[in-house]
């Protein structure tokens, strides 16, 4: 990749394995488990993503994804299982394996008081990078997330979308091997959610591994080629799309994995045009 | 509409106590506060009855209460959930009814009643005469309607501005002048009072402008009534009923603006500055760059620095105010400084708030840990060693005595040194959850962790005071000895001694903070600004 001042002539893997130890997979979740007093959040994932792979994570709300992302990013210490991120089992190694990832948490919460360009600046020198590649990277990906013209605002005044596309650049300057997103798209604009979409495929096409949660099907089905279906903490199926979805749409077969809700008809009598 | 929206308060204030115990002692706390101001209030205006300045002395105590309503909302309440009128803006109401209502759930509490309760206590100390207690009594209404008008005006003209990011921003520095003013009150009124510098006499100058004040009027009015003048009475509670008049009216068209107007002061925030600066200096430098920007952009890091000015000063306002100087008071003045530098900052990762989730993500050895909190260190000494040496060097001129300066001078390298490696260790060992709520600029524990932010508190002051202790008992004994030692040895000597301590606190949080970061990670988690 070249760059407007020679600073960045390639983008080198962060340090860690090159390739997976683990038989083709980025991603290995054996037995996870987390309780939060008497709840049970994840009870006993066992999960795979190819190396390479853009996988989708879906289930209704309090399904346990967020905990199980939380987990495999060395952010939540889980009761008891073991997580392998090419090679590296996380809780074993953490400085090891935080470095061979990214992480684009559920609540863009970030650094509002930088600037957009500072705020990327600032996560790659926190990853290691030096200042000057730091910057020209942070420039490089501020404009393929159309923030190039917001670069100097603070991320305080940043809309929804904007702060997300933000924080999918802090999470992807030191370009890192396998790339965790936690509900990328909650409350972004269709215009947004496009440019996330394509760097998502972009990013996984060159090789490297994306995992992330999501309620929205469509996102999935068009840009995911495995997904897992979790449900009060458990994968209920897990596979490619098409595996899973059975000839219908995906919206479907998640409808019916995880339970169809009562009909409403006769509480709701009143409700409509119809009725007075 | 104020029957429902009283109801709505009352609601609001019984699930409140049911969600949780501390909500529950928070109440009972206010209530005895509120019961309390009642009493005390009472009792001080009854006990100005016969005194030839209790005219006066009412004006400045029903002053004292607007000025209360003013800024109460503002600095320590938020913007009540119920008074809020964004939260009504979804349903089809007319201005005029919804002014009604709310006005009747400002009148709905303890803090209304206790109010009128207190302020009763003018019928007692002012008031003569059947026709004056009456006069009295309305006037009470009167006062304590004008303060909630004051209120609901200024608090819904500042509800759109406090949602706002540069609205808050703005707000969080009126907490400096408050703590000031804080300070003054508890620890300068009372020694001047005792010494006789402040009599009922004292305020007499403030009269002449404050009887033309809406709670000047109410007091005047009261003394009218009292001496047969009846007329003249019923004209002040006039006036003060049609300045009353002219604030609901405000407080309407304000409401009726709020109701429509966007947000619009978030919109332009661009910075000068294209990079991060020290990027010579790796992880450290990248750690200093962003804390450094943030003490200068961050309202809360300029409001912490603000108090620990006020209060390095404060510790010494008993020498600077009172008869006798006591110079040695500025020497517990640099230490209290230091001291609070670290106390500010401690529990560092809470207050980075879900933000932290991006440098936890790429901290992880000790070695990056170390280098996490000494960036920070760096900066809050770049900024606190000069901050707290010039607050003492300029008390130490104030009382005469500029040789104090130079004496607390290692003390302030000593202390600095002690608290930011205490308060790294704090940060690393005693992670708690903090919260910001609505108006008010500072982070306190979250609920069920006031414990936490006590022993850090309480730990940090004594720590630092403990192992400033060497440098203090040097600067003293060195009291009179020759410049050389005192500037050649002692501050160098203190300066290494501080850099020593500061680097201990910063290995020891380091080693902690490896095994702990998931467990810091999700306090940080769940601060909410």
């Amino acid at each position: 990749m070249s760059t407007p001042d020679g600073a960045d002539t390639e983008l080198p893997r962060y340090p860690g394995p090159a390739a997976p130890r683990t038989g083709g997979a980025a991603i290995v979740v054996r037995g996870l488990r987390k309780k939060f007093g008497t709840k049970e959040a994840v009870a006993g994932i066992d999960l795979e993503v190819a190396a390479g792979s853009l996988a989708g994570l879906v289930g209704p709300n309090g399904a346990g994804k967020t905990t199980s992302l939380s987990m495999m990013t060395g952010l939540l210490r889980p009761d008891s299982g073991q997580i392998l991120i090419n090679g590296i089992d996380v809780w074993a190694d953490p400085p090891a394996a935080k470095a061979v990832i990214g992480v684009v948490p559920a609540e863009a919460r970030l650094f509002d008081r930088l600037s957009g360009e500072e705020l990327l600046e600032y996560a790659g020198r926190l990853r290691g990078l030096p200042a000057g590649q730091a910057r020209s990277r942070a420039a490089q990906l501020l404009d393929v997330l159309d923030l190039a013209g917001d670069a100097r605002r603070l991320v305080a005044d940043y809309s929804t979308g904007m702060r997300k596309k933000a924080a999918l650049g802090c999470a992807l300057i030191h370009n890192p091997p396998v790339l965790f997103l936690d509900e990328p798209l909650e409350g972004v604009d269709p215009v947004s959610g496009d440019v996330i979409r394509r760097l998502l495929a972009r990013f996984a096409g060159s090789g490297s591994t994306v995992l992330f949660s999501s309620h929205v099907m469509e996102l999935v089905e068009q840009v995911c080629d495995h997904v897992s279906i979790i449900d009060k903490g458990k994968i209920v199926v897990t596979g490619t799309i098409d595996e899973v979805r059975g000839g219908k749409t995906l919206q479907r077969a998640f409808i019916d994995l995880v339970g169809p809700r009562a009909t409403d008809k006769e509480v709701l009598s009143w409700l409509g045009s119809s009725s007075s | 509409m104020a029957r429902l929206l009283v109801q709505l308060k009352l609601r609001l204030l019984v699930n409140a106590l049911r969600s949780s115990n501390s909500a529950k002692i928070s109440f009972i706390i206010s209530s005895a506060f509120a019961v309390l101001l009642a009493i005390f209030t009472f009792i001080v205006l009854a006990g100005f009855r016969g005194k030839s300045t209790s005219v006066e002395l009412t004006s400045v105590i029903f002053t004292v209460f607007a000025f209360g309503w003013l800024i109460a909302p503002i600095l320590v309440f938020g913007v009540d959930s119920t008074l809020d009128p964004s939260t009504l803006a979804l349903y089809p109401l007319r201005t005029r009814p919804l002014a009604t209502g709310l006005l009747a759930a400002s009148f709905t509490g303890f803090w209304p009643l206790a109010n009128v309760v207190g302020l009763l206590g003018v019928t007692v100390g002012l008031a003569s005469g059947g026709l004056g207690v009456i006069v009295a009594v309305a006037a009470v209404v009167l006062q304590v309607l004008f303060c909630i008008a004051l209120s609901r005006f200024v608090t819904t003209s500042l509800a759109s501005l406090l949602r706002s990011r540069r609205g808050r921003d703005l707000a969080a520095f009126l907490i400096i002048p408050l703590v000031a003013l804080y300070e003054f009150f508890t620890q300068v009124v009372p020694k001047a009072a005792s010494e006789g510098k402040i009599t009922a006499a004292s305020f007499t100058g403030f009269d002449s402008w404050m009887r033309w004040l809406p709670p000047g009027l109410a007091a005047h009015a009261i003394q009218d009534a009292s001496d047969g003048r009846p007329g003249l009475a019923f004209a002040r509670l006039g006036a003060l009923a049609a300045v009353i008049v002219v604030f609901v009216w405000l407080w309407v068209r304000s409401l009726g603006r709020a109701l429509v107007t966007a947000d619009t002061t978030t919109q332009s925030s661009r910075v000068r500055g294209m990079k991060l600066p020290l990027a010579g200096l790796g992880l450290r430098g990248a750690v200093a760059a962003r804390f450094w920007l943030y003490q200068r952009r961050e309202p809360l890091s300029l409001v912490y620095w603000g108090l620990v000015a006020v209060i390095t000063a404060a510790v010494s306002a008993s020498s600077v105010f009172g008869q006798q100087h006591h110079p040695a008071t500025i020497l517990a003045s640099a230490v209290f400084g230091a001291a609070f530098v670290g106390i500010f900052h401690a529990n560092a990762a809470a207050q980075t708030g879900p933000a932290f989730v991006l440098e936890a993500t790429a901290l992880g050895r000790r070695r990056d840990l170390r280098a996490y909190f000494s960036g920070q260190n760096l900066v809050l000494c770049v900024i606190g060693a000069p901050l707290v040496v010039a607050v003492c060097f300029a008390l130490a001129a104030v009382v005469g005595d500029p040789g104090m300066g130079v004496e607390a001078a290692p003390i302030v390298l000593a202390g600095l040194g002690a608290a930011l490696g205490l308060g790294d260790l704090f940060t690393a060992a005693l992670p708690y959850p903090m919260v910001k709520r609505a108006g008010t600029p500072v982070f306190v524990a979250a609920p069920g962790y006031a414990g936490h932010r006590i022993g850090s508190v309480l730990g940090t002051l004594a720590g630092t005071a403990a192992l400033a202790a060497p440098v203090i008992v040097g600067a003293v004994l060195a009291a009179n000895g020759p410049d050389a030692i005192r500037i050649g040895v002692l501050l160098p000597g203190a300066a290494v001694y501080g850099f020593v301590l500061a680097v201990a606190g910063v290995r020891l949080a380091a080693k902690v903070a490896e095994s702990k970061m998931p467990e810091i990670c999700q306090v940080a988690l769940r601060t909410a600004a």
